[in-house]
């Protein structure tokens, strides 16, 4: 039976190797030509055999594997030239490729062939972030950043100015798994939500699967985040950075060995600060973040490669004595790449996570204070088998050990009983990339993934299969047909009962009584291009459930509280929507229309009684358009509309009087609506020519040009005048925000 | 601690803009209201009883005449409160003694609603302590209740402070959580939005030692009112301690009150 099974697995895996024909393996790496940059996501194919083809990995390798023969190979990437190799295959060769950036990319190329990945692949619910194009599109502050740039994508909502953390398909933010460089980063804002952590500067690209993802991911239900640094130029030195309103930037980056290694360091800060100095009345308050991005790379031999790549970032807030705040995240990641075999990719990874809180007061001539912090120690395994031109087998392992310290108080007086949590997160997993025939693409894999609880007595484990298959159906050469299924567990949860985010909010790992979040997600799409490949238009649906979610009882204090699972409750959840996405590609005209139709619900035993409810996350409408209109090659100007559905809160219907006081009398949870939001942003860009090595570059930023007064919170009041009557009062945070940037290079 | 941030942030760096804007709620469904205290001073002690209103109404609360209301205590005590009108019903004889617990008894019609609520034993306090300090500019007054926490856990105490002889319509609650046993240096947390001290002020605050239940009740209703980054719950009407629906709430509590000037 067993040796059934196993040779039926083997069948699957293998169907194409039953043509006897003697074969050969073309492998190599694929880089950008000017800086080294190795380029992932480029797509490999064969002219003389339409239905071969590959793309690169995340380290810009490849692997195809071909009957002997003589082949011309094209490498294309969106915004590069297209490379056409010829290849006499008699034995097993490599072949590296250099890509050179196309200037011409505004222009419409008509190619032979319609070629565009998103037809062909079987992922789903995937979008790349350019970081060419991120780089135009407006923003606050004119602090180009990729988290606020995904938001603009269908799927993936801002959780409103001013608060940190997005959610994808109707998840809680803490519901996605931000990685930069495979570290998870538990805390991905500055400032409380108006930057990302991410240093444009040093990121290379980024991609956000929605739900869907392949085998190798895990640990979060909504999505995957995941961010790539850049290398660093191996051929020669450079500086660049920026100078902004807000903060300045500088990378330097360069070869360690010529055309082998490199790296580079990248900083930012913020100087309010230094301005609030000046001030007479600001210059005992403090209020920066500063962040560090570092990477390095060595090649050993040919085979092998080492990559170290750290952030450091630290907010820091305070107000003289009697207040001071500081948070941050800190990662580190050593990675070994090894070309086992020209088929055989292997990628071993030592990851370290830290994300620490601290906050402290003095009042009344003593000291309290707060911390917390999760640490991560964490350990990959991934391999990936390029079996040949029809299947690409990943199979790998996880183990992650969570450090997690609640809120724990110290300071004159307190004696402090809270105990660290411990958890070990384990996951293996298998998959296949499977080419089924020349219109039918199949991506399958399993992921068991188990939890053990440390340090509990009883030693809980809680284990989960999550099977993930998504598949295309090339229709026409222009459309094709999607469909996906994937399950995701989540062994970490924030604790956040507050409506918006908060560094103060705090992970907490699976207890006997916090069981895994699970989610299952059966999603169809359609994708087609039109007027030759100018536009693409991706349409897909979704339906979301989620299991053992948590919600907070009512007055629950979870940064003091003794026993912090007394406070929480438990329900499920369930998301559906329509997302449709319609893209420009080329032309002097590039953007996107993206909108979104959804809903969001939950159900937890003790809340609303038991009824499901619209989740705070829930927005039934949102659009948004961005354009970025190339004038000519000196300026670029670029706007961004949104419109959401407001948040789903809860008004009072009635009020009553306490001891004197008036209080509001509340019916059904999330029943009301914020009003909606919509901004328009636009940016104007001025690259001067280049001269010899030296480019500059300025940016100018008009955030909410009609100055909407978009909502933020809102309050109810006693009205001054007439008590009897109750004012609501609406916060807004930003109407009308210019902004001025100078980015330079040399 | 998160009022704190969301006030320095949304002060610093945000352009923050307010406006009273008109809304649409949802239709009230008026609620039966149930108030009452039973405090270590002698009486009388007052229980009231009334319906909610919708959120835009002006008009009084309705009062509710018809109803049978009685207090007892566990050491045997009974007193069948006599109506006043408007809703108001008074004890005549009953006596609040620290560490007893007290029932309210009341029936509307064919509707029972009970409430339980033990008067802890009363912490002395000493003081209210003052301290000036300049945040961003402006004079800041942290009010500091002084009083010694008792060595055990489980203490909890409500705050109600006028300023100039007006209300001020905040809640305050502090228990023994975090610290206990020693001289309390943790001021109030007042959202100072729309209250400003100034020297020569005269406040007043009075001082309750309150129950786990009535403490959870002013501690939700706290936390709604606290908005902004990191702040502000999903709100609810708080849990209380008052059986059969009804809002509102029942407490035993010890008092003291105690007024200063400000320095």
């Amino acid at each position: 039976m067993c040796k059934k099974l196993v040779a039926s697995v083997l069948f699957i895996f293998c169907i194409s190797h039953l043509a006897a024909q003697i074969r050969h393996t073309i492998s190599g790496t694929i880089r950008q030509g000017s800086s080294g940059e190795t380029l992932t996501g480029v797509t490999v194919a064969v002219v003389e055999r339409p239905g071969a083809g590959v793309t690169t990995n995340d380290y810009g390798f490849y692997s195809l594997t071909l009957p002997a023969g003589n082949y011309t190979l094209r490498f294309t990437h969106v915004g590069y030239k297209q490379e056409l190799v010829p290849v006499k295959l008699e034995s097993n060769i490599a072949v590296d490729v250099r890509m050179s950036d196309d200037s011409r990319m505004q222009e419409v190329v008509v190619s032979a062939k319609k070629e565009n990945g998103n037809l062909t692949k079987a992922t789903m619910g995937t979008e790349v972030l350019n970081m060419k194009t991120a780089a135009k599109i407006p923003v606050v502050f004119g602090e180009k950043d990729l988290v606020k740039t995904l938001q603009l994508m269908p799927g993936i909502k801002s959780n409103g100015e001013g608060t940190n953390g997005f959610s994808v398909r109707g998840g809680a933010t803490d519901q996605n798994l931000i990685l930069l460089d495979e570290a998870p980063v538990y805390n991905a804002s500055h400032l409380l939500g108006v930057f990302s952590t991410f240093n444009s500067d040093a990121i290379k690209d980024a991609t956000i699967i929605k739900g869907n993802s392949p085998a190798q991911f895990g640990g979060r239900l909504s999505s995957v985040l995941d961010i790539r640094m850049k290398e660093g130029n191996n051929r020669e030195f450079q500086t660049s950075g920026g100078i902004g309103l807000i903060s300045s930037r500088l990378t330097v980056e360069g070869p360690i060995q010529k055309d082998k290694s490199s790296f580079i360091v990248s900083g930012r800060r913020t100087y309010a600060d230094l301005f609030a100095k000046l001030s007479s009345d600001l210059k005992d308050t403090k209020l920066y973040f500063y962040d560090l991005n570092v990477k390095a790379n060595l090649s050993i031999n040919a085979k092998n490669k080492l990559f170290f790549s750290g952030y450091f970032g630290k907010d820091v807030l305070g107000v003289s004595t009697l207040f001071g705040s500081r948070w941050g995240n800190s990662t580190g990641t050593l990675r070994w790449n090894s070309v086992l075999s020209s088929k055989l990719f292997s990628n071993t990874s030592f990851i370290y996570s830290n994300y620490d809180f601290n906050v402290g007061f003095t009042s009344g001539g003593s000291e309290t204070n707060f911390n917390s912090h999760i640490r991560d120690l964490n350990l990959k395994e991934d391999l990936t088998f390029y079996a040949n031109s029809r299947n690409t087998i990943r199979c790998g392992f996880n183990v992650i050990h969570h450090t997690i310290t609640p809120t724990r108080a110290g300071g004159t007086n307190i004696v402090n009983n809270t105990v660290s949590r411990k958890g070990l997160e384990n996951a293996v997993y298998l998959s296949n990339s499977f080419r089924a025939s020349d219109r039918i693409n199949i991506d399958y894999g399993l992921r068991w993934s188990f939890y053990n609880v440390l340090g509990d007595k009883t030693g809980k484990t809680y284990y989960t299969w999550e099977p993930r298959v998504s598949m295309s159906y090339r229709v026409t050469d222009e459309a094709s047909l999607k469909a996906g299924y994937a399950r995701n567990t989540q062994n970490l949860h924030l604790m956040s009962n507050s409506t918006g985010g908060s560094p103060t909010d705090q992970w907490i790992g699976n207890s006997r009584n916090i069981r895994p979040e699970v989610a299952d997600q059966y999603s169809v799409g359609f994708s087609r291009t039109l007027s030759n490949n100018v536009y693409e238009l991706n349409a897909e649906a979704y339906f979301k459930t989620m299991q053992h979610q948590i919600d907070y009882k009512d007055g629950a204090d979870l940064n003091t509280v003794p026993d912090i699972e007394s406070e929480l409750l438990f329900g499920k959840g369930r998301a559906y929507g329509f997302e449709v996405l319609l893209k420009k590609k080329k032309g002097k005209l590039t953007g996107w229309v993206g909108y979104t139709l959804s809903k969001t619900e939950r159900q937890i035993n003790g809340i609303n009684n038991g009824v499901w409810y619209d989740a705070k996350q829930d927005r039934t409408h949102d659009l948004s358009v961005v354009g970025i209109y190339t004038l000519d090659p000196r300026w670029t100007v670029s706007g961004a509309f949104v419109y959401t559905t407001g948040n789903a809160v809860t008004f009072p219907t009635g009020k009553y009087v306490v001891d004197d006081m008036v209080i509001y009398q509340y019916a059904r949870r999330n029943a009301d609506r914020m009003p909606a939001t919509h901004r328009l942003d636009i940016s104007l860009t001025y690259e001067k020519p280049a001269r010899g090595k030296y480019q500059h570059s300025w940016s100018f930023g008009l955030y909410n040009v009609y100055g909407r007064r978009n909502p933020y919170s809102i309050t109810f009041k006693e009205n001054k005048t007439d008590p009897r009557k109750v004012d609501a009062v609406q916060t807004s945070l930003f109407q009308w925000v210019p902004s001025v940037t100078y980015n330079f290079k040399f | 601690m998160k009022g704190i941030i969301s006030v320095i942030v949304v002060g610093l760096i945000f352009c923050g803009c307010e406006k009273t804007i008109s809304l649409k709620y949802k239709g009230n469904t008026s609620r039966i209201i149930i108030e009452g205290e039973v405090t270590n001073v002698a009486g009388p002690y007052w229980v009231k009883i009334s319906r909610s209103i919708g959120l835009t109404d002006t008009g009084s609360y309705p009062g509710i005449d018809t109803a049978v209301v009685s207090i007892n205590d566990d050491a045997g005590n009974r007193e069948v409160l006599v109506g006043q009108g408007n809703g108001m019903y008074r004890t005549f004889s009953l006596a609040g003694v620290e560490g007893r617990t007290y029932t309210l008894n009341v029936t509307i019609g064919e509707q029972v609603y009970t409430a339980q609520s033990r008067m802890p034993l009363r912490v002395p306090f000493d003081s209210i302590k003052v301290e000036k300090v300049r945040v961003t500019g402006d004079t800041q007054y942290n009010i500091i209740p002084v009083y010694i926490d008792p060595a055990e856990r489980g203490n909890n105490y409500r705050y109600v402070l006028t300023l100039n002889n007006r209300l001020v319509n905040q809640h305050f609650v502090q228990n023994d959580d975090v610290k206990s046993g020693f001289i309390n240096t943790d001021r109030l947390e007042i959202n100072d939005d729309d209250l400003k001290f100034k020297r020569g002020d005269s406040i007043r605050l009075e001082v309750q030692c309150i129950d786990k239940n009535v403490a959870l009740y002013y501690t939700t209703l706290a936390q709604i009112a606290d908005s902004g980054p990191g702040g502000g719950t999903t709100p609810n009407n708080p849990p209380n301690n008052i059986s059969n629906g009804a809002l509102g709430l029942f407490s035993a509590h010890t008092t003291q009150t105690m007024s200063r000037t400000m320095p």
